[in-house]
């Protein structure tokens, strides 16, 4: 790789990384805009992460290493993912064959981690959004590989730099556009799931047997929660940055063309949550896996669309 | 093959010293020692088959004077995989089990080391085995050898019933091969698997019928569903060391034959390809369904054992496709990657046996309701058991991850074709499904047996382990991370070995194939980075942590100051959503009374379909009763008419000509 690229490509990394937290606010400030309410400002996560990062941390005498592992595991597997994903629009930093697979799963050693240090606490609360969360997560990994397996039928790509990077899905946008709009939304609705938005799970609520995310959590503080509350708004990002960079190919524009694409895009998601979590309630929990099976089934026809 | 042999002979050696050593301790110490270095002889030859790059064949023939011709004994690299595997995997299995049997004082344990050495050799002569006869003795040999190590703690009514049900279940395979060797054998001029392989292509319905009885006869062994109902009694009754063995090893002959047979008959036409990954497909989201709603946890792995013959079916099933729709490329690396999951699988689940093995005799106990908290009092355990269960689950940077890419970048590809193939990348979020549920379940045994808090007395008072139980199952999970980290130890040969299967020469190399190789070079820097990630983040922790005040205390529960054990989430707790979206499918059965809910797992086909009809079976048997009386003039009379019956026949017919 020749050493301009990789430099702009670190530095796209890094904007992401810095831009991040920035995605949740937008999400929080669309919803006191639409129910008419002050609200919290834009940036509140940069704070609040500043804040967290002072205070002390109380460790449970139940926990083992597990425990203290989670916010390096789960930062360093966010961190991973998003090396594996073209974030300047044509090509990562690290690409291979079948890399979309490696994406899934270091995401998935993330939870992992993530969820035993929810059962290391001994605390029931925390099994329960475990079980939930390895749940749906298992339901939504269906969704994301019908949606990989429709994207690489259209490209004849194997890594996600060739997917969203090359000319092919430009080509797709143009030849099947109903396919690609379909496993556009499809992605949204298990973005949505993935990341622990309404109406799969409430970031805002108070009540620990409602939350999933927020109750795995439960007992890190400190800058430990800092780390995880950051890698779940890289996750974010990362996971929307990958959504937008479907919905709108831009590998042959400039460099500054294709990041200002992958703000908006980013920016956009962030509306789009806001809106959800303004205009619908969370989902009664029997409810969430015909959520997800819908959020499926749009990039099944997809495939099929193609596969024809 | 001399050493091949010489391995052979001290695994043999080792049985005579630890059946006639009176002193056990002695003879316990010979049993190891000449088990790990038959093992370590034995996988010579086979590393130096896989390794060379040519599908070089050693062959050792016995005297034509035997039944069925030649005796003929060889290694190509298809068998070469399998004895690396089983010499792996048995090595290290017999080590753990001198420390297993020492726990339990009522049973000798000199039966159990006899009996695995020699099953040791008896697997390995199967999968050398070039010739019907060789090959049908040999399976005869493990078949009896491993029902009677199911037996080892004959003293409890699970492990009778565990191995009436094995020596049935494996019987009727056997019959199976019977019907499908005869049928391959009338072609050709001898016994031998060359002559088999080279003999006038038999017409398609023969061939259908071989490769249907292959999938009947082998895949009893392998377990895949619906045959795979033999398999969690036997692996929860029999000692732990031998599920390690029967798991890792055992059940992979079934995929050995199967893999045999293609290499016999020629590539397999597209409706068995098809079959094949149905059949992987099914039995992997099954396997791992069942698993979830297991409370026992030997059982649970065995179902996990189901499910990875089902991904390894997958694989093969893959390259059979490949094969049969004209992409060698894709054949390779299908039956690469079956080969390779063998291998791997054979790695991460004797980790996990062996490990559930040291949680069973620490605590007397196999039911994960009344485990918890083990990871402070076992430490060692829990690290290997965690490494292995990040393997199965297959999250970078281990081995599991590596062939189940490999499995999964062979049906990504499968949709790049123009021909029906493509519609084989719908199996993609099938395995990714398989992925997450499996995920979910080892999420349930890790934080269910190990962290959290004691469930009971038994897992409180649990102890160390001691190095005989520790040490075994940390070295796998060392070389678990050794081919997760760097692939490409182990990739070209497993490609050179599906290569052999697929019947296609890897020289010079398929492009496709060789394009997957080199992505796993990238997994070696995926690893790298992934490790970086982590210290960078752990050194920027630490740092931080310094400037803030650390503290301990109670684990938060909702501003209650009196947590217990009884308030934590259980295994069946934790699994229930999942098995709810499955409904009926999940095999839980529910008792519902007025102050009273309890749960629990059945297996489908064998307490659903089995028993059921096998009582069917009996009735209709005793029917038949009447016809044994036990008088000889009786017996005589049955003879004589039979006798005057075929009389009669040749009379028909030759007055019919």
């Amino acid at each position: 790789m020749p050493a301009p690229e990789f430099m702009m490509r670190t530095a796209t990394l890094v904007f992401v990384m810095m831009l991040a937290p920035l995605i949740p606010g937008i999400a929080s400030r669309t919803r006191s805009i639409l129910t008419a309410r002050r609200g919290a400002p834009v940036w509140q996560l940069y704070p609040d992460l500043w804040k967290l990062l002072r205070r002390g941390t109380v460790y449970s005498r139940t926990t083992t290493v597990v425990f203290r592992l989670v916010p390096i595991a789960l930062l360093a597997s966010v961190v991973v993912a998003a090396l594996m994903l073209p974030l300047d629009g044509r090509a990562a930093m690290l690409r291979f064959s079948g890399d979309v697979v490696a994406f899934a799963y270091v995401l998935a050693l993330g939870r992992f981690v993530l969820v035993l240090g929810a059962l290391d606490t001994g605390s029931s609360f925390e099994g329960m959004g475990a079980s939930r969360e390895v749940t749906f997560a298992a339901l939504v990994e269906f969704g994301f590989f019908i949606a990989l397996a429709s994207l690489s039928v259209a490209t004849h790509e194997l890594s996600l730099s060739g997917m969203l990077g090359s000319p092919a899905l430009a080509l797709t946008w143009s030849s099947s556009a109903p396919a690609v709009i379909m496993i556009v939304a499809g992605l949204f609705v298990l973005l949505l799931a993935e990341c622990s938005r309404s109406p799969v799970d409430d970031p805002a609520t108070h009540l620990e047997l409602t939350m999933i995310h927020e109750v795995i959590v439960l007992d890190h503080s400190g800058p430990d929660l800092a780390m995880i509350l950051y890698a779940s708004a890289l996750k974010l990002s990362v996971i929307g940055a990958l959504l937008a960079r479907v919905a709108m190919p831009a590998a042959e524009l400039s460099y500054a063309m294709r990041l200002g694409v992958l703000v908006a895009g980013l920016f956009a998601i962030g509306v789009g949550i806001g809106v959800v979590e303004s205009a619908m309630a969370r989902l009664r929990l029997p409810k969430v896996p015909l959520y997800i099976a819908g959020g499926s089934a749009l990039p099944a026809f997809a495939l099929i669309l193609l596969l024809q | 093959m001399i050493l091949l042999l010489g391995g052979l002979s001290l695994l043999v050696a080792a049985a005579v010293g630890v059946i006639s050593m009176r002193n056990q301790q002695r003879g316990n110490a010979v049993f190891a020692t000449l088990v790990v270095a038959g093992c370590g002889l034995g996988m010579v030859p086979a590393v130096q088959v896989l390794y060379s790059g040519t599908a070089r064949t050693v062959v050792l023939v016995l005297g034509s004077t035997l039944p069925g011709g030649d005796w003929i004994f060889g290694i190509d690299p298809l068998s070469a995989v399998f004895l690396i595997a089983l010499f792996g995997v048995g090595a290290v299995a017999a080590v753990y089990g001198v420390g297993y049997m020492a726990f339990d004082s009522r049973t000798p344990a000199w039966p159990c080391h006899a009996l695995f050495a020699l099953e040791l050799v008896a697997l390995a002569l199967v999968v050398c085995a070039q010739a019907i006869m060789p090959f049908m003795g040999a399976w005869e040999l493990m078949a009896i050898g491993s029902m009677l190590l199911i037996l080892t703690e004959y003293r409890h009514a699970d492990a009778r019933r565990a191995g009436l049900i094995y020596i049935v279940a494996t019987h009727v395979g056997t019959l199976a091969l019977f019907a499908m060797f005869a049928l391959l054998a009338r072609t050709s001029s001898d016994w031998s698997f060359s002559a088999l392989a080279t003999g006038t292509t038999s017409p398609s319905n023969a061939r259908i019928a071989v490769l249907s009885l292959a999938l009947v006869g082998f895949g009893v062994k392998a377990g895949f569903v619906p045959l795979h109902f033999w398999l969690p009694p036997a692996h929860a009754a029999a000692p732990s060391h031998v599920s390690a063995l029967f798991s890792g090893v055992l059940i992979k002959v079934g995929i050995y034959g199967l893999l045999r047979v293609v290499t016999l008959v020629g590539p397999p036409p597209a409706w068995w390809g098809w079959l094949v990954l149905g059949l992987g497909l099914s039995s992997a989201v099954l396997g791992v369904l069942w698993a979830l709603a297991q409370h026992d946890i030997k059982r649970l792995l065995a179902y996990h054992s189901v499910e990875n013959i089902g991904i390894i079916l997958m694989g093969m099933g893959a390259g059979a496709l490949g094969s049969a729709y004209g992409h060698p490329s894709l054949a390779i690396l299908g039956y690469g990657a079956a080969l390779l999951h063998t291998l791997n699988h054979a790695l991460f689940k004797s980790i996990l046996f062996l490990g559930a093995g040291a949680v069973y005799r620490l605590t007397g106990t196999r039911n994960m309701e009344e485990l918890g908290g083990l990871a402070r009092r076992m430490p060692l355990t829990w690290l290997a058991f965690a490494v292995g269960s990040a393997a199965i689950i297959g999250v970078p940077p281990l081995n599991g991850f590596v062939s189940e890419w490999l499995v999964f970048q062979t049906l990504f590809r499968a949709g790049f074709s123009a021909d029906a193939l493509r519609i084989a990348v719908l199996a993609v979020p099938g395995l990714a499904l398989v992925g997450g549920l499996a995920l979910a379940c080892f999420v349930k045994v890790g934080g269910v047996v190990f962290l959290g808090t004691p469930r009971s007395s038994r897992a409180l008072t649990a102890s160390r382990p001691g190095l005989l139980l520790d040490g075994p199952p940390l070295v796998l999970a060392a070389v678990c991370l050794l081919i997760g980290c760097l692939p490409m130890l182990v990739l070209p040969p497993m490609l050179i070995a599906g290569g052999f299967v697929a019947g296609v020469p890897l020289l010079p190399p398929e492009a496709g194939a060789m394009a997957a190789a080199v992505g796993a070079k990238q997994i070696s820097i995926l690893a790298a980075v992934l490790a970086l990630a982590a210290a960078g983040i752990w050194l920027i922790g630490q740092r931080l942590h310094r400037t803030v005040p650390v503290r301990q205390s109670e684990t938060w529960s909702g501003a209650y100051q009196l947590p217990s054990a009884r308030m934590q989430y259980t295994a069946s707790s934790f699994a229930a959503p999942l098995l709810e979206i499955f409904g009926r499918l999940s095999g839980v059965r529910t008792h519902r009374g007025a102050s009273v809910f309890h749960s629990e797992p059945v297996d489908l086909i064998l307490d659903g379909v089995v028993v059921p009809w096998w009582a069917v079976i009996e009735r209709a048997a005793l029917r038949l009763r009447p016809l044994q009386q036990g008088r000889l003039s009786r017996y005589l009379m049955y003879v004589i008419s039979t006798v005057v019956a075929l009389l009669a026949y040749l009379l028909v017919r030759a007055g019919g000509r």
